[in-house]
């Protein structure tokens, strides 16, 4: 037998990585539910509301419903034979199967975050590229300002901030929500606003589930946007140092040429890997903007869960934010060598 | 270096198309997709900060619960909105009372009928409370001493308590008493069985669906998005003006406030009192602040660890002089809310002639004196991260260490989420905690319960180093009140409500008013005592 191709490297390296996930998955869960077990905090206080937690009767009825009655094993073990089979339990506070919540809200902040990262991508690569062509002149310090207050300035103050100026003072862009009021949703294909209405070809409806995204999208991506910026600016200027360049330069090609061409597509690596861990980030991170948008997302959620120690919610969000993070590592490792030739998978 | 000049002029052309067709694009974002047609037929859209987690409504408990269940479900009797201390019927034409007060029975209206087109029958009511004991659910102790209930006839039903409970008219008409269908309850899983706490497997359908007899029914629900009600086409009374309500998850209070300026809902149901000025003069907007029977209160526990220096009432006696209230007013809710005599509040039977509390800094010093801490003393206060009816409990709670200081007593503050300081109370609590309460019906009886010196008194294991405090005046008084009615009950509480003043456990800071704020078309917007907010009795100006 031969050396193996580069598809069988790549395949036997999904495979692999694909095979250790349900090992890492249950270590999250497990610790996830030893140390909310492990908190000195009561979930039933949430179950039966402030008012009833002297009542020994209705204590006793909601832990005996909720299983929290059984002993931490027998809880655990349920649990895990639970997983098993894929029901991940009923929320204590949605009373909903915590899998129908989360499929009912993981696509709202997907679709949020997808918008943020190709707001943060697009935006950050233009302002590197301006940055770099233009080193040290007018448009590479304003884009260096212009980065530096989306990464230092705190989320939940720009989001009200940008929702009073255009959404309460100018009007211009609409206000919280994944809609606008009496706007009712499109038929549930995706979960994507956008897409489910452009499947259903209602362009005005687009429009305004588009409209909304915006607001929030842009106020997630711009600290990403100031990041990329900064590392495309960086390898730019790198690149355009080294010795091939000059000599594509001696060669006569255009400066476009040179920059879309070689330059750029050189400086993307690192660009990638910050894309693959932002999205996991943001993924979980969206709660801030999700409360100032209402925007009933995952983030919301995981929120809501922990406060009111809601285990099966805590639980599943643990085991969504693990597989998150394994897949976008994934896929960033994937991405590598299509990106650049002189990476290679062992 | 070679300048792509005319690239770039092409770039600026491209970017500046693409702005305008975002221009476009955004103000086609303006104009919503689809609404409804009629002006006047529109649906009326709220803004609101939910607490839902469950829309059963004998397993409900919550501020928002109040509001759904009392448009889709109906009572036997209700409050009058005009004077909340008087019954009015709802499902029920008439009813009587035994001399002791542990029978009531009620006549049904023949016309009242369910959403489904079914009569509402003796056996739904039988079926609806029974299975509300038997739930446990958050709201069951609303029934607490229910020994049976019997239905001679399909529109008679007869309800017996152990004890006397002359509160009982003023608890049917709480909204968690929501008279339920029982046959379509039955046919989606519920049950009212004595093991209907694990038995009953209808909370799921009870998310999406309804069973009631109210002007409304539910249409849908989202948890953390939103609750859409619908005008019920089989209701039995005046049809509501509005064809569907919404009302929508916005946990910001500044959200609210600008959804509202820019038309996007109808009412705003959380605006705090200090973004009220930026509402004024903007059209189309109406405000106003009225009272509630609401209140945030200090418990004291000499029996908690740490909390020794309590056991001396002087010492109690002395926190409660010491409290800047109108301070706290102004610091907490803009000055929008009131003092509170005792743990009945303002408005209640038992409030009118309670001794309002002020700040006396010497009397609170010389109490001090007496009780040996002339040199003040230190105590920890375990404190819920809450942030109720306008009143962060943060912002009050450093408002009340600072005028404890002035009189030595150096209160250590450690905030807690809800659910760790649940446990904390639990195990051993905290010397001075602060918790909030609202109203579950129109009785009194509810605070001497819950506030009293008395068995079923929440905070009265902790109101001694001995251990539980029983105050046999209070559970005298009670016993009494829950016999008499009128101008006698009036007086009982009256004199409940100077007892649990001066047990000194409970120090209501703040009783918080509420801005109502709605687009001004919107007629009959009030807080409805018993229903948080009547959806039917809204209307639209001609």
């Amino acid at each position: 037998m031969g050396p193996a191709t580069r598809e069988e490297i790549m395949f036997r390296f999904i495979l692999k990585r694909v095979a250790s996930m349900p090992l890492l998955l249950l270590g999250v869960v497990t610790l996830a539910f030893v140390i909310s077990r492990l908190l000195p905090a009561d979930p039933i206080a949430s179950i039966v509301g402030q008012r009833n937690l002297g009542n020994e009767e209705i204590v006793a009825a909601a832990e005996a419903k909720w299983g929290l009655d059984q002993p931490l094993p027998t809880q655990y073990l349920t649990y895990i034979g639970n997983l098993l089979t894929g029901d991940l339990g009923t929320s204590f506070q949605t009373k909903m199967p915590v899998s129908s919540d989360i499929a009912e809200r993981l696509p709202a902040t997907l679709e949020l975050t997808l918008m943020a990262l190709i707001i943060g991508a697009i935006g950050g690569i233009l302002l590197g590229v301006i940055s770099a062509s233009r080193k040290n002149r007018a448009p590479d310090h304003v884009s260096r300002v212009f980065a530096l207050i989306g990464s230092s300035l705190p989320i939940f103050w720009t989001g009200l901030v940008l929702l009073f100026v255009f959404y309460a003072q100018l009007g211009i862009l609409p206000g919280p929500g994944r809609l606008s009021s009496r706007v009712i949703p499109p038929a549930d294909v995706t979960g994507f606003y956008t897409i489910d209405a452009l499947l259903q070809g209602d362009m005005p409806l687009f429009w305004d589930a588009f409209g909304h995204l915006l607001l929030p999208a842009f106020i997630m991506g711009w600290g990403l946007m100031g990041t990329i910026s900064r590392l495309v600016r960086a390898s730019m200027l790198d690149e355009l140092g080294s010795d091939y360049v000059r000599t594509i330069r001696a060669k006569g090609v255009s400066e476009s040429q040179l920059m879309r061409g070689h330059v750029l597509r050189n400086s993307l690596t690192p660009v990638v890997t910050i894309l693959g861990f932002a999205f996991g980030a943001m993924l979980m991170g969206a709660v801030l903007v999700e409360t100032i948008f209402s925007w009933n997302g995952i983030g919301s959620y995981a929120v809501e869960a922990t406060r009111s120690l809601d285990y099966p919610a805590i639980n599943a969000v643990c085991l969504l934010g693990g597989a998150v993070f394994l897949i976008a590592n994934l896929v960033t490792d994937i991405a590598y060598p299509a990106i650049d030739p002189r990476v290679r998978l062992s | 270096m070679n300048r792509p000049r005319l690239g770039k002029l092409a770039r600026t052309k491209g970017a500046i198309v693409g702005v305008a067709a975002l221009a476009t694009a955004l103000s086609a974002c303006g104009s919503p997709a689809t609404t409804s047609a009629a002006e006047g037929a529109r649906q009326l859209v709220i803004a609101r900060a939910m607490d839902v987690s469950t829309l059963d409504p004998q397993r409900g408990y919550c501020d928002t619960c109040q509001i759904i269940f009392s448009a889709v479900y109906e009572t036997l009797v209700t409050v009058d909105p005009d004077d909340p201390s008087s019954i009015v019927p709802r499902l029920a034409t008439s009813w009587t009372v035994n001399d002791d007060a542990t029978s009531f029975t009620f006549e049904l209206d023949p016309d009242a009928v369910f959403s489904d087109g079914s009569p509402v029958e003796a056996s739904d009511v039988q079926f609806t409370y029974e299975r509300m004991v038997n739930l446990q659910g958050s709201a069951s102790f609303l029934l607490a001493g229910l020994e049976s209930i019997e239905t001679p006839d399909a529109h008679t039903v007869t309800v017996n308590f152990a004890d006397p409970n002359s509160a009982f008219l003023a608890i049917g008409a709480a909204p968690y008493l929501g008279i339920v269908n029982e046959e379509v309850a039955v046919a989606n899983g519920a049950t009212a069985g004595e093991d209907a706490a694990t038995a009953d497997a209808s909370e799921e359908w009870f998310l999406q669906n309804s069973a009631g007899s109210g002007p409304y029914t539910l249409a849908g629900y989202e948890s953390g998005q939103s609750v859409e009600l619908t005008a019920n086409e089989n209701y039995w009374g005046d049809e509501p003006t509005f064809p569907s309500v919404v009302i929508n998850e916005v946990t910001d209070s500044s959200s609210q406030l600008q959804q509202l300026q820019q038309g996007d809902v109808d009412i705003a149901m959380q605006i705090a009192p200090d973004a009220l000025a930026q509402l004024e003069g903007v059209t189309g907007v109406t405000t106003e602040v009225v009272d509630s029977y609401n209140f945030v209160y200090l418990m004291l526990a000499p029996g908690a660890a740490g909390g020794e220096a309590l056991e001396d009432e002087r010492v109690r006696e002395a926190i409660k002089l010491a409290i800047d209230y109108d301070g706290v007013i102004d610091t907490t809710v803009g000055g929008y809310g009131k003092t509170q005599g005792s743990p009945i509040p303002n408005g209640f039977e038992g409030s009118e002639d309670q001794e309002l509390p002020s700040q006396d800094l010497e009397q609170a010093k010389e109490l001090l004196a007496e009780a040996g801490y002339a040199d003040g003393f230190t105590i920890s206060s375990a404190y819920p991260k809450f942030a109720v009816y306008g009143v962060d409990f943060d912002v009050m709670m450093q408002a009340i260490q600072q005028d404890l200081a002035e009189v030595g007593i150096e209160l250590e503050l450690t905030p807690m989420e809800y659910t760790q300081w649940a446990e904390m109370l639990g195990s051993g609590g905290s010397p001075i905690t602060a918790v909030y309460f609202a109203p579950d019906h129109m009785d009194s009886s509810q605070y001497v319960q819950y506030f009293g010196m008395v068995p079923t008194g929440a905070w009265s294991a902790t109101a001694s180093v001995d251990g539980a405090v029983v105050n046999q005046a209070e559970v005298d008084g009670l016993a009494q009140a829950l016999t008499e009615t009128g101008e006698d009950r009036i007086a009982t509480y009256t004199a409940l409500g100077q007892e649990m003043a001066d047990d000194l456990i409970i120090l209501p800071i703040v009783n918080p008013q509420l801005v109502l704020a709605y687009a001004s078309d919107v007629t009959g917007v009030e807080y409805s005592p018993c229903c948080n907010l009547d959806l039917a009795g809204l209307g639209i100006q001609e």
